[in-house]
């Protein structure tokens, strides 16, 4: 039952996925805030979901292609028709064996979600994600620390103590992405005197609160954190305590040796900050109550994993893991499974889904979810034939846009598609659903049910988030949750043997004592708000095979990365020559990751409410010696594409660097199509083409490549 | 009277238009369906100023509500009677029942923050949420602020608190009703 008035639930304009209010006046969604019993913020993008809710582009019934895959021509056609098309595709791909050739690529709102549950029992081989985006780092934390980071934990930034230092490498705090909260937290500890260190080749807004800013070279953090170890570590400046009682024998002095060349000096010619700030950052570090890092950037590299480990090995040395301002650890909240629990794909039974030349090597790169560009690779392999797309878009938002379009669109012998059905779940129509078979209306977060069990700001505590309809969906809307459980109930009913959404969710909240209804009661919000600090002491350890942090990693002895290899991420190394620039893909506040439901509301492409439009930055040195003027048409080329753009001369980015807001360059949506603004993902290539040059053992370069201008 | 104020933080302020995208929707400015990107009116605008040259930047940024001027100029402009400054709070407010659109007070505020409707002719702009502040609570753009860097109540209490705290209130920005003021360094 709906009901007017202030409701509890749970923003979804971005991935962060904040605790919020949402004001309804005659079933009419009016306003948006945060929740003060969930810290308390809501950013411009949350509050912009009101227009979200009511655009009027939105779709209200299912739609068939009928043109070729690209054209975006539909008709629509009856829920029955798709469902039953899109079961029968499923049912005879699995009677002929090859269930795990079905992709959903979807954002996991909770490891509990009935998408993820659906895959499973279908015998789906992978869960897709969205882009990999932080994966490297999470494999880092388990290596070194044996505990699986719950998706992306930042420092606690409320729990940061006066002269705690809180370093952003890369991280666009301000950006929120990341709990709309942390932005005043980081004032906060500024305010009692916290020292903020933003490492950046851009002047974000972080950087211009930042104590102090280092215009790093892109990708140069590995480089800098190991050269700040090295200062550390030889000058004996570590935390001796920490080191002694919970770093695995014998690894401190394999790190010591591995660090010997590491100099501040050394590593100074490769991040391009100077020595003397190396050992001035180093030795600030060293004698703070606290040191918390943050990234996000120096996490979706080439050598992502090589930054997490120099990452993981610089908090080890400095102690500040599961402390107070340092790297929190998570703490799972007890839910109940839903027996039965359909079993998890063996990954290495059915094969890895790593594709190209190196595809067995990948294994120790184990995660659970799949990169983007495994879509494109995988369809022209043949691994890849149904693919289910919801609350993402990759033809447009992801690395490699171009080889996801052509492999979407590529043919047999006999004419028909490679991938032999493309799904994908709208609120309104995306680059994306150009593509799709069968195009499937949405309802949006104010309209549907969801049970948040790792949402982000999962580093306030445990807890879980209740997601409620506030207002009723436009009739014919479905969300992709009830249609894969329906799916599910057709396919492989023993796993489906509840009625909805909701008794699916009242089952996990057993664990609780809790159920959907009650949580609505306690106001959408469950947490006992405990965080506890250096828990690992309580649990006699950490969860690695030893209990204590690893610094130096065997099973990576083969390809070379026992230990950090500090070289710029490989997709920065190559072609220099040709392409003299490293392209800066950047975000702001305005526009989350997956494009249309930012990037087509007009709220946030408006010039005073938003971000209208996304110029090539330029510094004006840089511009003063090509030759361009500001607000010049000029051609920005890569290896794998090339756009027109006007250049923005401006003071704030490194010289060897241009700059392009991410997500841009939709052909398709109102005010989408009509803002102007081109696509960065056009010249950054699908890490699945590039493999010989990406690392066997690391991320994907899903944010970065190099660049020449042409005008 | 008293004057209500808001106090802005350029120290703060990190231009992320929270406070603008919740101010549209309280006060109803935006059409959802329809409106279309520099389309919408606003009660607040953020501004910024950038100094320096790579790589020794500094940025501050704040936002221009109406100012709630101690001589509103607009309340001079304006032949139709339609604006006063309230006896009570200082708040300066259009009547809209009066309002004829003549639009002399958009030519006449130094501060660019009055909104013109075409469709209804008639002039609109901030009132510092009238019906909140009188219902205890604060204007929106207050509540939301992402940074906490608005601040509200009675000018003089205002005033008397940023002192207290030792910040630096930035007296040539804050000539009108509303402070502005940083961290003093
Ligand atoms: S940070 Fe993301 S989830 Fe939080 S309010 Fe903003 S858009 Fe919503
Ligand atoms: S800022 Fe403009 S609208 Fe506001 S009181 Fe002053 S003159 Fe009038
Ligand atoms: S919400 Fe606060 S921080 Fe953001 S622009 Fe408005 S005043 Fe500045």
């Amino acid at each position: 039952m709906l009901r007017d008035g202030w409701v509890p639930t749970m923003c979804y304009q971005c991935k962060a996925e904040c605790a919020i209010l949402a004001r309804v006046e005659d079933g009419v969604l009016k306003e948006v805030r945060g929740n003060p019993r969930g810290r308390g913020k809501a950013c411009v993008k949350g509050m912009a979901g009101v227009s979200l809710q009511y655009n009027a582009d939105r779709l209200t019934q299912p739609l068939r292609r009928v043109g070729r895959r690209g054209e975006g021509r539909f008709e629509p056609c009856g829920w029955d028709e798709a469902l039953d098309a899109i079961a029968g595709k499923l049912q005879e791909l699995r009677d002929r064996g090859e269930a795990h050739k079905l992709t959903a690529s979807f954002f996991p709102h909770s490891i509990t979600d009935p998408k993820w549950r659906f895959l499973n029992a279908y015998g789906g081989f992978i869960n897709t994600a969205l882009p990999h985006c932080d994966s490297a780092k999470i494999v880092a934390f388990i290596k070194a620390m044996g505990g699986v980071p719950n998706h992306h934990i930042p420092p606690a930034f409320f729990t940061v103590p006066k002269g705690g230092i809180m370093i952003m490498a890369g991280r666009h705090a301000f950006g929120c992405l990341d709990d709309a909260s942390v932005p005043r937290d980081i004032l906060e500890a500024k305010a009692r005197g916290a020292i903020l260190v933003v490492l950046d080749p851009l002047f974000t807004a972080d950087a211009a609160k930042a104590d102090w800013w280092i215009p790093i070279r892109p990708s140069g953090d590995t480089a800098l954190f190991t050269g700040m170890t090295h200062h550390i570590v030889m000058n004996g400046l570590h935390n001796k305590s920490f080191v002694e009682n919970w770093v695995r024998e014998g690894d401190f002095e394999r790190l010591k040796d591995y660090l010997a060349d590491k100099t501040p000096e050394a590593m100074s010619r490769i991040c391009d900050v100077p020595a003397k700030d190396i050992i001035k950052l180093a030795e600030m570090c060293a004698a703070a109550p606290s040191v918390g890092v943050d990234s996000f950037k120096g996490i979706m590299l080439g050598q992502a994993m090589d930054f997490g480990h120099a990452w993981t090995n610089f908090l080890a040395v400095t102690g500040n893991i599961d402390n107070p301002g340092g790297q929190p650890l998570p703490d799972l909240t007890p839910l109940a499974p839903v027996e039965p629990v359909p079993p998890a794909p063996n990954l290495h039974e059915r094969g890895w889904h790593r594709t190209g030349p190196d595809k067995d090597k990948f294994a120790k790169y184990s995660f659970i979810m799949e990169p983007t560009w495994y879509q494109a690779q995988a369809i022209k392999n043949g691994d890849l034939k149904v693919l289910v797309v919801a609350e993402c878009n990759p033809a447009l938002t992801e690395m490699g846009q171009e080889e996801w379009r052509s492999a979407a669109t590529m043919t047999d012998s006999k004419g028909n598609y490679l991938l032999e059905m493309l799904v994908s779940y709208e609120i309104m129509l995306s680059e994306t659903s150009r593509y799709a078979d069968y195009v499937l209306p949405d309802k949006t977060y104010f309209e549907r049910w969801e049970l948040l069990y790792m949402p982000w700001w999962y580093n306030f505590g445990q807890g879980i988030g209740l997601r409620q309809p506030v207002v009723e969906a436009p009739e014919g809307c479905r969300h992709s949750n009830e249609v894969f459980i329906e799916l599910g109930k057709r396919l492989c009913p023993e796993y489906f043997a509840f009625k909805d959404d909701v008794e699916f969710y009242d089952r996990q909240l057993t664990g609780l004592g809790l159920s959907v209804k009650k949580l609505q009661d306690l106001g959408g919000l469950w947490s006992p708000g405990t965080l506890g600090f250096r828990k690992y002491e309580k649990a006699g350890g950490f969860g690695t095979p030893s209990g204590k942090v690893h610094l130096y990693w065997e099973d990576l002895e083969e390809v070379g990365q026992a230990l950090p290899r500090v070289d710029l991420a490989p997709e920065y190394r190559v072609d220099a020559e040709q392409y003299p620039y490293v392209l800066l893909s950047y975000r702001t506040i305005f526009h989350q990751g997956s494009g249309q439901w930012t990037h087509n509301n007009p709220q946030l492409r408006d010039p005073v409410g938003g971000f209208r439009d996304n110029p090539l930055l330029i510094n004006t040195a840089t511009a003063r010696k090509e030759g361009i003027k500001d607000g010049d048409l000029v051609t920005l080329r890569s290896r794998s594409g090339q756009v027109r753009v006007r250049a923005k001369c401006t003071e704030r980015i490194r010289p060897d660097c241009l700059g392009l807001h991410h997500g841009f360059g939709s052909s398709i949506g109102r005010v989408a199509a009509g803002g102007g603004g081109v696509s960065d993902n056009a010249l950054i290539p699908d890490s699945g083409t590039t493999l010989d040059w990406q690392d066997l053992v690391g991320g994907e370069s899903h944010v970065s490549t190099r660049v020449r201008l042409e005008h | 009277m008293n004057q209500l104020s808001l106090a802005i933080d350029l120290s703060r302020c990190i231009g992320c238009k929270t406070c603008v995208a919740a101010c549209r929707n309280y006060h109803g400015l935006t059409d959802h369906a329809s409106d279309m990107p520099g389309k919408m009116p606003y009660y607040l605008r953020v501004e910024s100023r950038r100094e320096g040259s790579f790589p020794n930047l500094k940025l501050e940024s704040w936002v221009v509500p109406c100012q709630h001027c101690n001589n509103a100029p607009c309340v001079k402009a304006c032949k139709s009677g339609s604006i006063s400054k309230d006896e009570q709070t200082g708040i300066v407010r259009i009547d809209q029942g009066k309002c004829q659109g003549s639009g002399d007070c958009l030519k006449a505020c130094p501060y660019g923050v009055i909104q013109f409707d075409a469709a209804r002719n008639k002039a609109h702009k901030c009132d510092m949420c009238w019906d909140l502040v009188h219902g205890g609570q604060k204007p929106v753009c207050a509540q939301v602020c992402l940074t906490d860097a608005i601040r509200f109540g009675e000018k003089q209490l205002l005033r008397m608190e940023l002192k207290a705290e030792g910040k630096e209130i930035l007296k040539r920005m804050s000539a009108q009703s509303v402070l502005y003021y940083r961290d003093s360094v």
